[in-house]
């Protein structure tokens, strides 16, 4: 059932990235093309925002509480960016920005209906537990979306700055953003997505202290996710650091945000879906898999 | 209903006949004026444009549209020109071809440059300014309001606008391609001679923060910084500039590179702390090491650069004709069908008219012989009761003609809508005279 309805909001937003990718094609650019953009994610949208209230509502606390739900809200979120992207892109061109942006909510959401893990380890936490599950939740899903922005906005530097370099002209009169607004919206994404990262991180880690100490179930220091969780925030530290070095302007620093996007799919996303993980489900993507080993029993020290 | 389109534009007349009939505001509203005194009861636009100047005028039934000549004589008394020497340059359109030739215009297809996007504007223009002064009617105002929509058609749905046709331009697009905003960037200029003026005169129109200027003689560099409203600058301290400025447009004569690739990575390394750089190397032989573009945060674009993208925009635009031209026809076709059921639907309305009337004032006289003791006003308030059954009578299949005539002409193949000869049939009216197939 859930996967029926992910397909609905899904297919509806699948819709519309091919209806913004139709409008690439000199004869189809009339206005019109870009409002039955705006209308199919605003479909999508409704029926989405409806179907995620519904599920706060049957867990009685903010849908992030599994990485199926963490996944739809991040997708949520990226159609709602993409939705303004297109209505503000400029009249009778597409969004170039726009269809980026509703891509990646495709794939989000695409990879939530697939393989995303419906269950959560929280059933036995405490309230207070539940609460800081659920801020952790919000802070990585908000992170990783300004990432996936920061993503997009760095790869329409490269592919800008690349065009230019060749002394190409503009592609089929499909204009770019300019280097200078690419390069600002990028370090707006990467600035805001430092701090909820740092946030969602930190409280990643006080939960497996809190676990551990509550003697429930608690992931080990060593379990993959968390690892690749920390490595992930170094990354990220490093290219915050390196965003505001006078040397490492330009070209370098959208390279390293690729490397990052990277890694943050793989951190959120190919951890929780190849390593035997006892993560809980409260980060992006990952969650208690059946028959899993890797959880530290009641009473065991974490190394 | 005859149309006429009738003037001069850049193939057919040199510039300066262009210029003397050129009329703009107030005096293309006085012409308009005097022009409705030669074609009386037409409908009157006038386009002019600094590459053309045309008359559109419109008869419908029962109105005289003035011969070519007669028109030609008028546009040459108005603005003073021999009707001689007017007569040879003037070229002019009838019926069906008005329409096409305006659509065409209004698509930029006509245009010197092909593509350019003013025409629409000045065609919007045009019709409004006859609207204004009452000299547009139906006519007109079907034609022109779908010249527009084709005008914008033809934009968003080819590439025919797309690109700059002039290095000037294309320097500019660049930089926008580049920079966002410009009121915080620091424009540099090295070299004041005739390309060095022509560059300032186009990079004030974005409007920067501050403009520095620099030439080998310091004296033209203060002249020239003091016409464009920005700061000269000694050639001797050129680094200085180059570490402030964003955008660097050089046109200097000289025979060595003004700036090596040692002295540049310098400073794009240490004054300028890898800041995104846009260099115009106007200048033959080059002033930049052309090396210099490969340092990261650079671009480079030298004249050859500039101009091999104005080609490609043009091949780009001429390879857009066929595809606007194949809008263009469709779009014509739609509006002769149009036309043609306005003019139908137009004929049959009259004839309604006249059907009602002759039955009105055939009825009225009888009752009223019938009753000759009647007041004077008993024979009016007799007079208002037959008007006003006819109209009430005639109210709804008047209606309904208007609405056949704005419906799908296109769907229709240009035969007249059924409802037309259902309505005909109807009222027992006859077949109007007028030649097929035929606007007029």
């Amino acid at each position: 059932m859930d996967r029926l309805t992910v397909v609905c909001f899904g297919g509806t937003y699948a819709l519309a990235l091919g209806s913004e990718l139709l409008r690439f094609v000199p004869g189809l650019r009339g206005r019109w093309w870009g409002w039955l953009t705006a209308v199919l994610i605003g479909l999508g949208l409704l029926v989405q925002t409806a179907y995620l209230a519904n599920r706060g509502r049957e867990v009685g606390s903010l849908p992030v509480t599994t990485s199926f739900e963490s996944l739809l809200a991040m997708g949520w979120v990226l159609a709602a960016i993409a939705l303004y992207l297109v209505v503000r892109a400029e009249p009778g061109r597409p969004s170039v920005a726009g269809a980026a942006v509703l891509g990646l909510a495709v794939a989000v959401l695409t990879v939530a209906g697939l393989w995303a893990p419906r269950t959560s380890a929280r059933a036995d936490w405490s309230n207070v537990l539940t609460f800081w599950g659920a801020a952790h939740g919000i802070f990585l899903v908000l992170g990783a979306v300004s990432t996936c922005l920061g993503f997009v906005f760095g790869v329409m530097y490269l592919v800008q700055a690349g065009r230019l370099k060749r002394k190409e002209g503009v592609w089929r009169g499909v204009k770019l953003p300019s280097l200078e607004q690419s390069e600002r919206w990028h370090r707006a994404a990467i600035t805001v997505a430092f701090p909820f990262l740092t946030a969602g991180v930190l409280i990643g880690l006080g939960l497996v202290v809190a676990t551990q100490r509550a003697g429930q179930a608690a992931l080990r220091w060593t379990d993959p996710k968390v690892v690749s969780t920390v490595a992930l925030w170094l990354v990220f530290a490093g290219l915050l650091h390196a965003r505001y070095r006078a040397d490492w302007r330009g070209r370098r620093v959208m390279l390293l945000t690729v490397v990052a996007f990277v890694f943050m799919a793989f951190a959120m996303g190919v951890v929780g879906l190849v390593l035997p993980t006892g993560h809980g489900g409260l980060a992006v993507l990952g969650g208690v898999r059946e028959g899993s080993e890797a959880v530290v029993g009641p009473g065991e020290a974490a190394p | 209903m005859r149309l006429l389109a009738l003037g001069v534009d850049h193939r057919s007349a040199p510039t300066g006949l262009r210029e003397a009939l050129a009329m703009e505001g107030e005096r293309q509203r006085e012409a308009l004026g005097s022009l409705r005194g030669v074609a009386v009861g037409c409908e009157c636009v006038i386009l002019s444009t600094c590459n053309r100047v045309e008359l559109y005028v419109a008869a419908d039934e029962g109105v005289v549209l003035p011969e070519v000549e007669e028109l030609g004589r008028w546009l040459a008394e108005f603005h003073g020109v021999d009707a001689g020497v007017l007569a040879g340059h003037l070229v002019a359109h009838h019926d069906e071809a008005v329409v096409g030739h305006l659509f065409r215009v209004a698509a930029s297809l006509e245009s010197l440059v092909l593509g350019e996007g003013q025409i629409l504007g000045q065609v919007r223009d045009a019709y409004r300014v006859a609207v204004e002064c009452g000299a547009c009617g139906p006519i007109w105002h079907g034609v022109f309001q779908r010249a527009l929509r084709v005008g914008k058609l033809v934009r968003e749905q080819t590439g025919l606008g797309a690109g700059r046709l002039s290095v000037a331009s294309v320097a500019v697009e660049l930089a926008r391609d580049v920079f966002d905003r410009f009121d915080d960037k620091t424009v540099l200029v090295i070299g004041v001679g005739k390309m060095g003026e022509l560059a300032l005169r186009h990079l004030k129109a974005l409007g920067p923060g501050r403009v520095l200027v620099t030439n080998r003689g310091f004296e033209r560099a203060m002249e020239s910084a003091e016409r464009h409203g920005g700061e000269a600058v000694p050639f001797e301290r050129l680094d200085e500039a180059l570490g402030e400025a964003d955008l660097v447009v050089s046109t200097t004569a000289s025979d060595e590179p003004v700036v090596g690739w040692e002295r540049y990575s310098r400073l794009q390394r240490t004054v300028r702390r890898g800041r995104l750089a846009l260099i115009l190397d106007l200048a033959v032989p080059r002033d930049f090491d052309p090396r210099v573009g490969d340092l990261d945060q650079v671009l480079l674009y030298n004249v050859d650069d500039l101009r091999g993208q104005v080609e490609r925009n043009a091949r780009q635009r001429r390879s857009q004709v066929d595809p606007a031209m194949e809008l263009v026809e469709r779009e014509v076709a739609a509006a002769i069908v149009e036309l043609r059921h306005q003019r139908q639907a137009g004929v049959l309305l009259r004839q309604l008219g006249d059907y009602g009337d002759a039955i009105a004032e055939r009825e009225l006289e009888r009752f009223l012989a019938a009753c000759p003791d009647l007041t004077e006003a008993q024979r009016r308030a007799a007079e208002r009761l037959v008007h006003r059954l006819k109209n009430q009578f005639l109210h709804h299949p008047r209606q309904a003609v208007r609405t056949a005539a704005e419906g799908d002409g296109v769907r229709l193949g240009g035969q007249p809508h059924p409802l037309l000869a259902a309505v005909r049939h109807l009222f027992g009216l006859g077949e109007p005279e007028g030649r097929p197939g035929h606007p007029g």
